[in-house]
């Protein structure tokens, strides 16, 4: 359709042009969704639209969003990474601990940094000098991780946190929450790397075609290596937020986020296949969870359900994308 | 065209001295236990074409791997400006200046063409260290524009016409200060007019000192471009000479051996009653409106450019992807093709042309793949009988696959064995409709020999048969009429009395006007 | 041994007979530590608590050999467990109850396999999806409550013995056999191992692909709606957190047994192994006093060290 179409470039553009741009980007379903669920939760309750329940649904999303900023990239790679849940609740021990004995934010930060760095090294090296497919190495660490915890832990929840350990949850500056500042400057980041770095463009490049990054000479598992290890990293910030909020660590912190997480990432538009999305698609997923959690609770759904409209949403964001790409008629 | 048109010819007679691009001195390279190239010497001269030619599996694509650094040689060794160097990558082979555009296309569809480019290269920075999207957008343009092309560099590769995404494959390879490229069949899914603006191109190359080794099956192509020829067949060397002095006649008799009578078997004959008949059949980017009928006894030639629409044509028929609309009749009654399976009920069966991924399951034995068709008549209460062995032996027999035990898997076998095994396979369903795809790509001439004299059995045999091939003398001395596809459609029919290279070949290419959709590519 | 190649048989063979001497060295190691391992009354009564893995295992050997995979299981059997449970509570007679149950767990294998095939999605992603999504249902219908006042015939299915044989071990040694002689015998067994080793070939050979993937999807769905209600009888209690987490045992002992979970080869006599292995592993440390927290931690470990071994000798054989 290219050449049919007369060098456009740079010129002025139609508004159907425009709009066709705009509906090719991946998030841009996921953004459109957003709206109309934003549009339906306040038509059908008034405490909805609001600055503080905004700014609350956010923080709400802070830990999931930042971890999906980076499994983004995992998936981004065509992997997956399933063991985000048990990494952050190791990453949260491992803060809480250091916490107990020295206070201050800075020895936990780089405490749970270190080990979510160093988990997410060792499932890196797993898939790529181990060649073991990342959902057998991922679901193998998210056991065993959570096994680590409870050995660590002896079973016994952490509490008696100091204050200011737990600012990165709770301080504010300029009114604005801190969750909300550091979910929005690593989503700025994550737009720049994946822009503006090799490493960020070379991750498309392997997911959307292994071969050929291959042949390109692509450092293939480099990339993929980095991609598995910034989850670690990422996932360390994450717990700081979440310690700092929940101000006590139980055993089971953060079971089941690792699905929030995926779900966040295919919700948004970065396609499980690899190869397309951004980091705007799992900002958007982030945001779109946490929308309809807050929603489900001001129309008074009962929490339980909240892991069966998760899983919906997961089965409806994969078959939305696939029955995208058979309207716009690429043939997958 | 004439040779002294070429600005490339000129190029390489003033140059036929000096140092060599590179030079390959008695290279051999074995998989498992067979060969692919054994003791061949090749070497490009700066701004030459060099043809490389030869039949399917002769080795052309395994050498230049080879000198693209993704295979290194078992015995023998590469030399670049006399230097003999081992590559390990094919990064290795981009930093001496060798460039390869392979048959298939290694781009990226998700990409941007700029993005495409520049995937693994350096890219333009601005002075805060950002990436300057601005000026790799204007040297992506800048690159196709000196490749004669104008694209909207912003768009997905998947969006683009296959000749497109041929020219960003080059713009891709030429990124490198280039001096060898490698094109490894560029033109096989181009049309006329598109071949001619690849070799506008490739004569700048030429004329700017860059040497191009040229595959292709296409032999006035290579009489249109080549300065000299190299002539390989079954993985050995047999000669190296400057285009001029060879004809058509003489080259086709170096690749394949032996004079072309004695290749092929027909015995034609009186066709029966129409077997299979499709009327207006289409689907959406792939092909349109196609009417064709095949006869009992008859072989009909599907004649065209890779990428005209043949084997979506058959695959539909076979029912894997099915026709959005048109009819398809078996013995005159209209049938509704959905699968693979009913297509089989209906007598119909398809030999594809993907021998590795859609033809065999290569672990299998023999035996698990011949049967793996007809289980449903070789099964109890679902449970496979005894007989089994018996009936793959019988046809593993008839095609005397040779060297192998029918329990081997079929991984271990040769090309043309494995094509016999693929084969036997769809006789075995005992069809009364036959679509071959290619039935004899990739294998060595005695194999071919034999499945020529095959086909031409079952055509005696009353079988309906469809034979789809880009080998032109394949078609011409198999079929006893010819079909050609261009873009989609049907634009030609000849009998057998009547069909002539020229005219094939001018149906399959005659220049369109207007590029072709995109969605047809893949 | 209509399905395998000499060949490949000889290779599976060594391959089982490795992991055959594992399970005796397991043993051994296992009585020395504990006195009452090796006594004929704890190793049955050990088969109580494998029968519910080795189940789901059979089922989901068949569809990593296609190349699949299924991470819902340990949910559809917790919501198959609340279906019975429940539909009880709410006044349906027991064995409709369980029927009831039965049908849950295979629409619920049949929804995955709908959704993998008729959208081309990757299971992986699919099943994903169903784990929170079954688990969803199981704790919001249950609203996070147990049932337990079942009638005491119930219990025949999880707690009787005949003689000394544990019911639901003649129950799995009945499936074991049935599943054996479909994956090595049948036409649909060959159908099995064709897809997992090239899905398009297998295509264009007229397999049935789409609907041998929605019988094994549903099939195991079976098999996790029998091991849901043994599970329920053995504890005798329906809740909707049961089997969190059972998928990666079932994995565990499926990737143990030998079969690559890139698909295309494993075999029922391997699986039996991989889950004997695991139900040795997690009884012995038991009774050998290792803590409980312990044990997802060698099974983490154990899946991965299984599957490293695993690529590592089949490349090698390559």
């Amino acid at each position: 359709m290219s050449e049919a179409r007369a060098p456009a470039e740079e010129g002025g553009r139609s508004l159907g042009e425009a709009f066709r741009r705009f509906m090719v980007r991946p998030e841009a379903p996921a953004l459109v969704f957003l709206v109309v669920l934003v549009a339906v939760f306040s038509l059908s309750s008034d405490r909805f639209l609001s600055r503080s329940n905004f700014e609350s649904i956010v923080v709400s999303v802070a830990v999931l969003g930042v971890i999906a900023l980076a499994v983004n990239q995992v998936v981004l790679c065509a992997e997956i990474d399933i063991s985000t849940g048990s990494m952050m609740g190791l990453c949260a021990v491992a803060a809480g601990m250091v916490a107990s004995s020295t206070g201050g934010l800075v020895l936990p930060l780089l405490a749970a940094v270190a080990v979510g760095a160093t988990a997410g090294a060792v499932n890196g090296l797993l898939v790529t000098l181990g060649r073991i497919p990342a959902i057998i190495v991922t679901l193998g660490m998210l056991y065993a991780l959570r096994g680590v915890i409870l050995l660590v832990t002896g079973g016994t929840w952490i509490t008696g946190i100091p204050a200011e350990t737990r600012v990165l949850g709770t301080g504010s500056v300029l009114g604005i929450d801190a969750p909300v500042i550091i979910l929005l400057a690593l989503f700025l980041i994550m737009e720049l790397v994946s822009r503006h770095s090799t490493w960020g463009r070379n991750t498309f490049a392997v997911g959307g075609n292994r071969r050929a990054a291959r042949f390109a000479g692509l450092p293939i598992n480099r990339t993929r290596f980095l991609a598995f290890a910034l989850v670690g990293v990422f996932v360390g910030v994450a717990s700081m937020i979440y310690l700092g909020r929940a101000g006590s660590i139980q055993t089971n912190t953060g079971t089941g986020l690792e699905l929030q997480v995926i779900a966040a990432v295919v919700i948004g538009g970065t396609s499980i296949a690899g190869g397309r999305g951004s980091a705007l698609a799992a900002l958007t997923g982030a945001v779109v969870i946490g929308v309809i959690l807050n929603g489900l609770i001001l129309l008074g759904v009962p929490g339980i359900w909240q892991s069966a409209v998760l899983g919906a949403l997961i089965l409806f964001a994969v078959a939305t994308d696939v029955l995208r790409r058979r309207l716009l008629g690429y043939k997958a | 065209m004439n040779l002294s048109d070429d600005p490339g010819a000129e190029q390489a007679a003033t140059t036929a001295d000096a140092p060599g691009v590179f030079r390959l001195r008695n290279v051999t390279k074995r998989f498992g236990g067979v060969t692919a190239v054994e003791d061949v010497d090749f070497d490009l001269r700066p701004g030459e074409v060099h043809a490389l030619v030869g039949e399917n599996g002769a080795g052309k694509s395994t050498l230049m791997k080879i000198v693209h650094g993704l295979y290194p040689p078992d015995e023998g060794a590469l030399e670049v400006g006399g230097e003999v160097v081992e590559f390990s990558s094919p990064r290795d082979a981009e930093g001496v200046g060798i460039a390869m555009i392979p048959q298939e296309l290694d781009l990226f569809p998700e990409l941007s063409v700029t993005e495409n480019l520049f995937v693994g290269r350096q890219r333009p920075r601005t002075r805060w260290g950002g990436l300057d999207g601005r000026a790799m957008r204007g040297e992506a343009r800048r690159r196709l524009g000196s490749l004669g092309v104008d694209l909207d560099v912003t768009t997905t590769v998947k969006q683009l016409s296959a000749a497109n995404q041929q020219i960003v494959a080059i713009a891709r390879a030429l990124v490198g200060e280039a001096t060898a490229v490698v094109m490894d069949e560029p033109t096989a899914s181009l049309t006329e007019r598109e071949v001619q603006q690849l070799f506008r191109i490739i004569s700048d190359l030429t004329s700017g000192g860059v040497g191009v080794v040229y595959i292709s099956h296409r032999l006035e192509e290579i009489f249109q471009i080549a300065d000299r020829i190299t002539v390989l067949r079954d993985g050995h060397h047999i000669t190296t000479t400057p285009a001029s002095e060879l004809d058509a006649e003489e080259l086709v008799r170096l690749m394949v051996g032996r004079p072309l009578n004695e290749l092929f078997t027909r015995h034609p004959q009186e066709a029966g009653e129409v077997a299979v008949e499709v009327r207006g059949l289409t689907r959406e980017g792939e092909f349109a409106d196609v009417d064709l009928n095949v006869r009992r006894g008859e072989i009909v030639g599907l004649a065209g450019l890779v990428g005209a629409g043949r084997t979506e044509l058959a695959q539909s028929i076979f029912g894997i992807h099915p026709p959005d609309s048109g009819q398809i009749l078996v013995d005159g009654e209209e049938v509704r093709i959905r699968s693979p399976q009913t297509a089989m009920e209906k007598g119909i069966f398809y030999v594809p042309e993907e021998r590795r991924s859609q033809g065999l399951i290569l672990p299998f034995s023999i035996k698990n793949n011949i049967t793996l068709s007809i289980l449903d008549r070789l099964s109890r209460f679902g449970f496979v009988l005894r007989a089994e062995r018996r009936t793959a032996e019988r046809f593993a027999k008839g095609l005397s696959i040779r060297g192998a035990k029918i329990s081997d898997p079929v991984s271990r076998l040769s090309g043309g064995n494995q094509q016999k095994v693929v084969v036997a396979k769809s006789l075995a369903r005992e069809p009364s409709i036959l679509l071959l795809d290619e039935p004899t790509r990739g294998v060595d001439v005695g194999a071919k020999s034999e499945i020529y004299r095959l086909i031409d059995d079952l055509a005696r045999e009353d079988k309906a048969i469809l034979l789809i091939s880009s080998e032109l003398e394949e078609v011409l001395s198999m079929s006893d009429r010819v079909l050609v596809m261009r873009e989609g459609r049907v634009t030609g029919e000849f009998d057998r009395g009547e069909a002539t290279q020229e005219r094939v070949m001018t149906a399959a290419t005659a220049a369109a006007e207007g590029s072709r959709e995109a969605s047809g590519d893949e | 041994m209509s399905a395998l190649t000499a060949t490949v048989r000889r290779l599976r063979f060594s391959r089982e007979m490795v992991l055959l001497v594992v399970l005796i060295v397991l043993m051994i190691v296992m009585s020395q530590l504990s006195p009452i391992f090796f006594t004929l009354g704890n190793l049955l009564n050990t088969s109580r608590f494998f029968v519910e893995v080795g189940l789901m295992a059979l089922g989901m050997t068949l569809i990593i050999i296609t190349g699949g995979i299924d991470l819902s299981v340990g949910s559809n059997l917790a919501l198959v467990s609340v279906a019975v449970g429940f539909s009880f509570v709410a006044g349906l007679p027991l064995p409709l109850a369980i029927l009831f149950g039965l049908v849950v767990g295979v629409a619920a294998g049949l929804f995955n396999g709908l959704f993998i095939t008729l959208l081309h999605l990757h299971p992986l992603v699919v099943t994903l999806g169903t784990l929170a999504l079954f688990q969803g249902l199981a704790y919001g219908v249950s609203e996070a409550e147990a049932v337990s006042d079942f009638p005491g015939w119930f219990a025949y299915f999880g707690q009787a013995y005949l003689g000394p044989i544990p019911g639901q071990l003649i129950i799995f040694i009945v499936a074991v056999v049935v599943v054996w002689l479909i994956l090595s015998r049948t036409r649909f067994g060959r159908y099995v191992y064709a897809i997992g080793n090239n899905e398009e070939a297998a295509r264009f050979s007229g397999v049935p692909v789409r609907r041998v993937k929605l019988a094994l999807y549903s099939g195991i769905g079976l098999l996790v709606a029998m091991a849901s209600v043994i599970y329920t009888s053995r504890v005798y209690t329906a809740r909707g957190d049961s089997g969190v987490g059972l998928e990666l045992d079932v994995i565990s002992a499926v990737v143990l047994g030998g079969a690559s979970i890139y698909g295309g080869s494993g075999t029922i006599a391997g699986t039996v192994l991989g889950v004997l292995i695991i139900a040795t592993l997690r009884n012995g440390l038991i009774l050998a006093g290792v803590p409980s927290t312990w044990q997802l931690f060698v099974l983490g470990v154990l899946l991965l060290v299984a599957v490293f071994l695993n690529e590592f000798f089949r490349r090698r054989e390559e």
